[in-house]
């Protein structure tokens, strides 16, 4: 292409370097926020107002913050649990059944134990804290396997699976915490029950245990993936499914552990934010916002390219622009959807910009023609 | 430049079918109508140059692909380009066609400037480009696949009119073809004939081949060239670029032009070449042709097969009770074209295709219903004929790709964990021993030219000193310096006493290498014959399905 005198090429790039990629993806957020400034001039809002409200709010506020990690920690595992499954090249659209699942292994357990509000467990709190996580991986891992296990076997479309599973999953916690449901708060206000006090999950200054087990899943995955045999295996299933069969992978297999895996943390992410969050400590009647906070797993899980640790810092971006995007919209007055329209055009931008990792803009100053 | 383009009339192509035959063949011309009469006459005589590039150059990131490339073809000649795989074929003959567009250089069609923007623009000027992939539907007749996107056929084809016109043009070139029949019926040579037509319907008078004989068994070849050789006397100019068919080239062409890294090494009279002074400014040095035969003493036996029978991806039955054995130091040939069985063979002895009956084994092992990883655990290597999608994985590293063979290898991986020093290690021995050309063992393997990656392949699988090598098709499209250089890698496998099994459609290669073969016809065993007995033609005759020769298995 032309521009004046000069010739725009675009070039093939090789490598992309982190620092690189930092910088785009920084591009990206800046313009993606400039395209949101001209919402919020529409609207009569100066957009620096806007931002620092959105912003003070996410990651400044003492009330704000605690809510944005919460949420970053719940989508960082969604991510991951998205990642998973992305690495053997197929799609987990299923981390809201999963977490589904992982809420209903949680309280399960917790029944099971006696640890309900106003009931002393019969076991030691520790021992039934762990064994409700166990429940919460097993649950989301059983409601993995299932799209795992019909992709491996019969190569059935796992994303049509996964979203079934995703209504089946909904409707499970609601017969379950609904009108007579084994799972039902008292009070009937349509809650599951509240867990006994001594089992909530523990917290270091205010914070819940689960930031840092969340942080291990990411940086655990990021070394099953660079160093471990079974990672190898699932990128190269996921880059060449015939080349991985030549070299003796079990291309049945492959789907069925990396939906397990992906359901596993999945179901963490549920006990999470079900169990362990300060102030919640019960599946809610919005439970439903929660498996669409889990979509955002997916993109942070595509922007960042399937690397656990690069989900990081995405992960607690949008967990804190979902949070002060909602405020913002509340003290300034705006439209409905202000969130939902912030995190779309970023996305988009994000998306485009990934252009970027793949191609570089070449100036030449053109010479003379005759 | 560029007005005649826009208005899409070609400025010479059916000139000669207007002035040449009857009236009918007027009324039958089959390029769309309207266009012959706005166009001016410039008849071609024999020998006028048609096409012609001047100082074509074109770069990629570190590499220049074209240097300054002269090149030029008159109605009526053959002229071919011959070139190692990396030489620049491609990127000339993409450039000549409109897909890429040169860095520098011009374009002459007919004396005129031009300067292609996509295929379209070389296209109405005459150019066609038959790709070595066929592009055709299966399912589709041969007429249906002929007038797709055809721009005289209309929305709603006349097929009685192209019909006409299709067997019009069939007689004029010699094509004996069905139109009726369906692709997916056809032989490849008979595939290539029909891409060949389609071509010269959309109007083509300059014809670009991609190895045009590469699929192909002897018979047809043969029959391809001498319609290639009949087409030469309607003053079409043809242009196939080969990689390594020597004989090839000598036979039909009248001039040769050879590259080598970008540039013309040698522009010459065929009539002036010889095998040995081609392969000598294609190569850079003298290639020796005749492999030294090795002797080995036939040890045990290694793989047995009995009655084996498998299914290809339709469900056919695609292999049937098939016999033989392997010994120790023994090259076991199978020699047929492409899709009578051989890529299912090949498939079921590495373990990714179901058996459907029969037995499998190694050194005495029955291993017909194991998996291919426990088949690499016993022994088994298997080099697999699509470099590009089975036997390596373009994303990863050179390191990573070695992994393939060794992810399972305890001396490699302890506690699920790779050790990845020792098979940086592994694969930097490899890229020497192997003379693998790359910047480094962390270089993604698509970056790999198609020698490079087989040799990479070849050393991965035999660095396992597999006691059974299975070699699919292992040196096709390889230029002569990596053919030679896989060749002698088998070779020496053999002086280790590994049992081989050598998979080939270059009836040359099996002949010279094996010591028994198995011509192969629709799945079944036509003989097993001792090479030294064999004689060429027979073997010919015998994969063309013609000959049945009682074997001793």
């Amino acid at each position: 292409m032309r521009l004046g005198s000069y010739e725009v090429k675009l070039e093939k790039k090789v490598k992309v370097t982190a620092l690189q990629a930092t910088i785009i993806s920084l591009l990206a957020i800046l313009i993606g926020l400039a395209l949101v400034g001209l919402i919020f001039l529409q609207a009569g809002v100066n957009p620096l107002t806007g931002f620092r409200a959105i912003f003070a709010y996410g990651f400044a506020n003492p009330f704000g913050l605690p809510l944005t990690i919460n949420r970053s920690v719940f989508i960082l595992l969604c991510t991951c649990a998205f990642i998973v499954p992305m690495k053997a090249g197929v799609w987990n659209i299923g981390t809201a059944g999963q977490l589904y699942g992982g809420a209903l292994g949680t309280f399960g357990v917790a029944l099971a134990l006696g640890a309900r509000e106003s009931q002393t467990p019969s076991l030691s709190p520790v021992l039934v804290i762990v064994l409700m996580m166990l429940g919460a991986i097993l649950g989301g891992a059983l409601i993995g396997a299932i799209p795992g296990f019909l992709k491996g076997r019969f190569n059935t479309n796992e994303i049509v699976v996964t979203m079934m599973l995703n209504s089946i999953g909904y409707w499970l916690i609601a017969f379950m915490i609904k009108e007579g449901g084994a799972f039902m708060g008292g009070g009937g206000e349509g809650t599951g029950f509240k867990l006994s006090e001594s089992v909530f999950g523990p917290t270091v200054w205010g914070q819940t245990f689960t930031i840092p087990i969340a942080l291990g899943v990411a940086v655990l995955l990021y070394f099953l993936f660079a160093k471990s045999t079974l990672g190898y295996q699932i990128r190269a299933f996921g880059l060449s499914p015939s080349a991985a069969k030549y070299a003796g992978i079990d291309p049945q297999n492959v789907p069925l552990v990396v939906f397990i895996i992906g359901g596993m943390i999945a179901g963490l992410a549920g006990y999470h934010y079900f169990a362990a969050v300060p102030g919640l400590y019960k599946i809610p009647t919005n439970y439903g916002d929660f498996g669409d906070l889990s979509f955002y797993g997916i993109i942070c899980g595509l922007i960042s390219q399937g690397n656990p640790l690069a989900a990081i810092p995405f992960a607690l971006l949008f967990g804190g622009l979902t949070n002060g995007g909602r405020f913002v919209q509340g003290q300034l007055h705006l439209g409905y959807g202000i969130d939902y329209a912030l995190l779309g055009i970023l996305m988009i931008t994000l998306v485009a910009f990934q252009f970027f990792y793949r191609n570089t803009i070449v100036w030449e100053k053109m010479e003379r023609e005759a | 430049m560029g007005a005649d383009l826009r208005t899409g009339a070609s400025p010479f192509y059916w000139v000669e079918l207007r002035r040449g035959t009857s009236s009918r063949g007027a009324q039958a011309r089959p390029i769309a109508r309207g266009q012959v009469e706005s166009m001016p006459i410039q008849p071609i005589r024999r020998g006028d140059t048609v096409l012609e590039a001047r100082g074509i150059t074109k770069r990629f990131p570190g590499v220049v692909a074209n240097d300054q490339i002269n090149f030029d073809i008159r109605a009526g000649e053959i002229h071919a380009i011959l070139g190692e795989n990396g030489a620049g074929k491609s990127t000339l003959m993409k450039i000549l066609f409109g897909l890429l567009q040169p860095d520098g250089g011009e374009i002459y069609v007919q004396g005129e400037k031009v300067s292609f923007r996509s295929p379209l623009d070389a296209i109405q000027l005459g150019i066609g480009m038959v790709h070595q992939d066929r592009k055709l539907i299966p399912a589709h007749s041969v007429l249906e696949n002929i007038i797709l996107g055809h721009p005289g056929a209309g929305s709603i084809p006349d097929m009685k009119r192209t019909r006409d016109e299709i067997v019009e043009l069939c007689d004029r070139y010699g094509f004996k073809i069905d139109l009726e029949a369906k692709v997916w019926q056809l032989s490849e040579g008979e595939k290539q004939a029909v891409e060949i037509l389609k071509t010269l319907y959309r109007g083509a008078r300059i014809l670009i081949l991609d190895e045009p004989t590469s699929a192909l068994a002897p018979p047809e070849t043969e029959k391809l060239l001498e319609s290639i050789r009949y087409m030469t006397g309607d003053n079409l100019a043809l242009v196939p670029f080969i990689t390594h068919k020597l004989p090839i080239v000598l036979a039909i062409s009248d001039r040769v032009t050879v590259l080598r890294r970008g540039k013309v090494t040698a522009r010459l009279r065929t009539a002036e070449a010889t095998e040995t002074s081609l392969a000598r400014e294609m190569v850079g040095r003298e290639v020796v042709f005749r492999l030294e035969h090795v002797e080995v003493e036939r040890g045990k036996p290694v793989l047995e097969v009995e009655d084996l029978s498998a299914l290809n991806d339709k469900d056919q039955l695609a292999l049937k009770a098939v016999t033989f054995t392997v010994h120790e130091g023994e090259i076991f040939g199978i020699a047929g074209v492409s899709g009578n069985g051989q890529q299912v063979l090949a498939e079921v002895l590495a373990g990714l295709r179901k058996t459907e009956s029969g037995r499998v084994s190694i050194d005495g092992v029955d291993l017909s219903r194991t998996s291919s990883l426990e088949r690499w655990k016993k022994g088994m290597g298997y080099i697999p004929s699509d470099r590009v999608n089975v036997g390596s994985i373009g994303a990863l590293s050179l390191i990573e790709n070695v992994l393939m063979n060794y992810h399972f290898d305890a001396g490699f991986v302890s506690w699920g964990i790779v050790d990845s020093q020792k098979t940086r290690e592994l694969t930097e021995s490899l890229i020497a021993e192997y003379d693998i050309a790359t910047p480094g063992p962390d270089i993604l393997a698509k970056s790999l030219s198609g020698g490079n990656l087989q040799k990479l392949i070849l050393a991965r699988v035999l660095s396992r000193k597999p006691r059974l090598i299975i070699a699919n098709l292992p040196t096709q499209g390889l230029d002569v310096g990596a053919t030679e250089f896989v060749q002698n890698q088998l070779l020496e496998a053999k002086r280790h006493h590994a049992a081989i099994l050598l998979i080939s459609e270059d009836l040359d290669e099996v002949l010279s290498l094996s010591d028994r073969v198995a011509p192969v016809y629709e799945g079944e065993f036509m003989g097993i014959i001792p090479t030294k007995d064999a004689r060429m033609e027979d073997i010919g005759a015998m994969m063309a399905g013609l000959k049945r020769k009682v074997g001793q298995p």
